[in-house]
């Protein structure tokens, strides 16, 4: 972007991010969901700091929800492990909300069936508690951004249900979201630990194709699943008003 | 509280079941024998010497079915007076056959007034007290068989069919009370067996909340040390290898590894190992293993080879690489193959040397990697460039008869 001239009318590359480059993160408006008090006052302390207004905090699931719709977060940031409804029924919740809260998962021990049920609801961002506090930090700007923030365990974790929800359909003759090959390439280089930059890089493509494809991989999937619990829906009756 | 309750619901209801499914059994058979007995009582009443003493002991036995049937059925009832009763009603109908029964009849060895209707009670108390009790109560009715004959004055021309009812009621008491005992032991395992397990389930889920809250404090104190830097950095340090360490060890766990895949055939199972748990055991600090959510199968045989060769690839990465250099594991698995990937974002290898080595005849870990990884019948990719770190991609084909889904 360097070879930009500076005289930018404003708007003309309304689709760039503005935070992109600039180096002043427009400030977010954020939920902390974890039940202990400790991380929730450490995640929120940073978030002060790094200048994103935290609007709620909660130690549990319900309690979030309920909060949530009141305080109108741009992001929450979602323990998995809650006293009492999962981290996943929260995700699923505050996705569904209207307008949708993005969910950053944020989680100590990553169990991988959890991350994966919480990716499929409908979280965008997924991180193990123990990324450094810069991580952790432009994780939540990107997942305010509207980006998906992936780690190398979640792109294995996505490629692996491709793979089983293909090999599903096969079976039954059903249809299942596919991933397109450029799609599966950029995926395994996540998991292989490559940066973005590093793989925008490798593929020749610019950084911002490259986050396009990796969002492009939960969007399908998070499509598929709220298409198979309306089917699921439909053929338990759950639909009838009776 | 769940797994407490459904402890008791279980150690509490499966014996009942047990119990309930015998009586009933013992009922079904008295009810069996009462028609029988009753068939032939009406084939021989005219020879009998007193025809009404007949039916009247054919309506004490059908009125004793009756009640027996109800009070067996209820388990404050089954206590000895019951059993005792049972007995003496068997016995009852057993001896007034000499006084019913013409002296020619029971010479002539014609069957008793209750025939077979008199192991009932042989069942019931075999069924109460195991074998102990059951050969007990037919012993009582063999001395009453042979006490019709002393009764009636017969017991000169004892028949082999008097000792054989004896046996036979012998022989019942035993077996019937030895299975019981059997079937109340196996049950009593099962039981235990379920208690055990919604114990162990009850202690993984505890144990899965205590990691959780373990985890957060160690990766609180990596966070935390790093930031303040100097000896607390040291601390955060240590904290985050432990925390890399801790989270390794559960996802190595078979409880972790059993979780998924509910359309898996469940015979392969046990011949085949998941090669996730064996790979995440290698995560740290600065190694990163992805693996689907799902268990990934391979004979055993191949996931420890596949294992040992993807310990050869980050022992070398930690040799050569030098401290700082990360590396990322990726489980990939297909229907017919299984890919495993090793990268690392250490120096690379300069193009040749690897060649260079294989000449010298220093066989490196490449080698040995390539070697395990072609006994398997799979192939292995390297890539390498100064400055970008070496990847090493095995693919390791599944065995025909043992691919997925053919």
């Amino acid at each position: 972007m360097s070879d930009v001239p500076p005289p930018v009318p404003p708007g003309a590359f309304s689709d760039v991010p503005s935070e992109e480059g600039d180096g002043a993160p427009r400030p977010l408006r954020v939920m902390v969901v974890d039940d202990h008090p400790m991380w929730r006052d450490a995640v929120a302390r940073d978030l002060a700091e790094a200048g994103h207004e935290v609007v709620a905090t909660a130690g549990e699931g319900r309690t979030a929800v309920r909060v949530a719709a009141a305080a109108r977060p741009d992001v929450a940031v979602v323990d998995l492990q809650l006293p009492d409804i999962s981290g996943v029924e929260v995700t699923r919740h505050l996705a569904a909300a209207d307008p949708p809260v993005r969910v950053l998962v944020l989680s100590a021990s990553g169990e991988q069936q959890d991350v994966l049920e919480a990716v499929k609801a409908g979280a965008t961002g997924y991180l193990l508690k123990s990324a450094a506090r810069e991580e952790f930090l432009d994780a939540v700007r990107r997942t305010g951004a509207g980006d998906a923030v992936f780690t190398p365990g979640l792109a294995g974790l996505v490629l692996g249900e491709y793979r089983r929800l293909a090999s599903a359909a096969r079976r039954a003759d059903d249809d299942a979201p596919r991933l397109t090959e450029r799609e599966t390439e950029v995926l395994r280089l996540v998991a292989k630990g490559l940066t973005y930059k590093q793989i925008a890089q490798r593929l020749v493509l610019s950084h911002r194709t490259v986050q396009n494809h990796v969002q492009n991989t939960l969007g399908k999937l998070q499509l598929h699943n709220r298409v198979e619990l309306v089917r699921y829906a439909i053929e338990k009756g759950l639909d009838r008003d009776d | 509280m769940t797994g407490g309750a459904q402890r008791r619901a279980a150690a509490g209801r499966r014996p009942v079941e047990l119990e309930v499914a015998l009586w009933r059994a013992v009922a079904v058979y008295r009810v069996l024998a009462l028609a029988y007995a009753a068939a032939l009582i009406a084939k021989n009443s005219g020879g009998y010497a007193r025809p009404l003493g007949g039916w009247a002991v054919l309506a004490v036995m059908a009125a004793w079915t009756a009640w027996a049937t109800f009070a067996f059925a209820d388990p404050r009832r089954r206590g000895r007076p019951l059993l005792a009763a049972d007995l003496a009603v068997a016995m009852g109908c057993l001896l007034a056959t000499a006084w019913v029964e013409s002296p020619e009849g029971i010479a002539a060895g014609r069957p008793t007034l209750p025939v077979s209707w008199v192991a009932a009670a042989v069942l019931s108390w075999a069924v109460r007290g195991g074998k102990r009790l059951g050969l007990t109560a037919a012993a009582v009715l063999g001395v009453g068989d042979l006490l019709i004959h002393v009764l009636a004055g017969t017991a000169g021309g004892l028949e082999d069919r008097t000792f054989n009812g004896i046996v036979l009621l012998l022989m019942a008491g035993l077996v019937v009370g030895h299975v019981v005992k059997l079937a109340r032991d196996a049950e009593a395992r099962l039981a235990r067996a379920v208690e055990l397990e919604a114990a162990t389930r009850e202690r993984e889920r505890l144990a899965r909340r205590i990691h959780d809250s373990v985890l957060q404090v160690l990766a609180m104190v990596k966070r935390r040390g790093g930031e303040l830097g100097g000896e607390a950095a040291e601390l955060g340090r240590l904290a985050g290898e432990q925390e890399a360490a801790l989270r390794a060890l559960i996802g190595a766990s078979p409880s972790a590894a059993g979780t998924g895949r509910p359309d898996e055939e469940p015979g392969r199972r046990d011949e085949q190992t998941d090669l996730r748990p064996l790979l995440t055991a290698h995560s740290a600090a600065t190694v990163t293993v992805s693996t689907p959510a799902t268990p990934v199968p391979l004979d055993a045989h191949a996931a420890h080879e596949i294992e040992a060769a993807v310990a050869a690839a980050l022992d070398n990465v930690r040799r050569h690489g030098g401290d700082g250099v990360r590396a990322w594991v990726l489980v990939e698995d297909g229907d017919d193959e299984v890919v495993v990937s090793v990268r690392d974002d250490g120096p690379g290898i300069p193009e040749g040397r690897l060649e260079q080595a294989a000449a010298d005849g220093r066989l490196g870990v490449a080698q040995s990697i390539r070697g395990r990884v072609r006994d398997l019948g799979g192939t292995v990719a390297i890539v390498t460039a100064p400055g970008e770190g070496t990847e090493i991609e095995m693919t390791v084909p599944r065995a025909p008869d043992r691919r997925r889904r053919s």
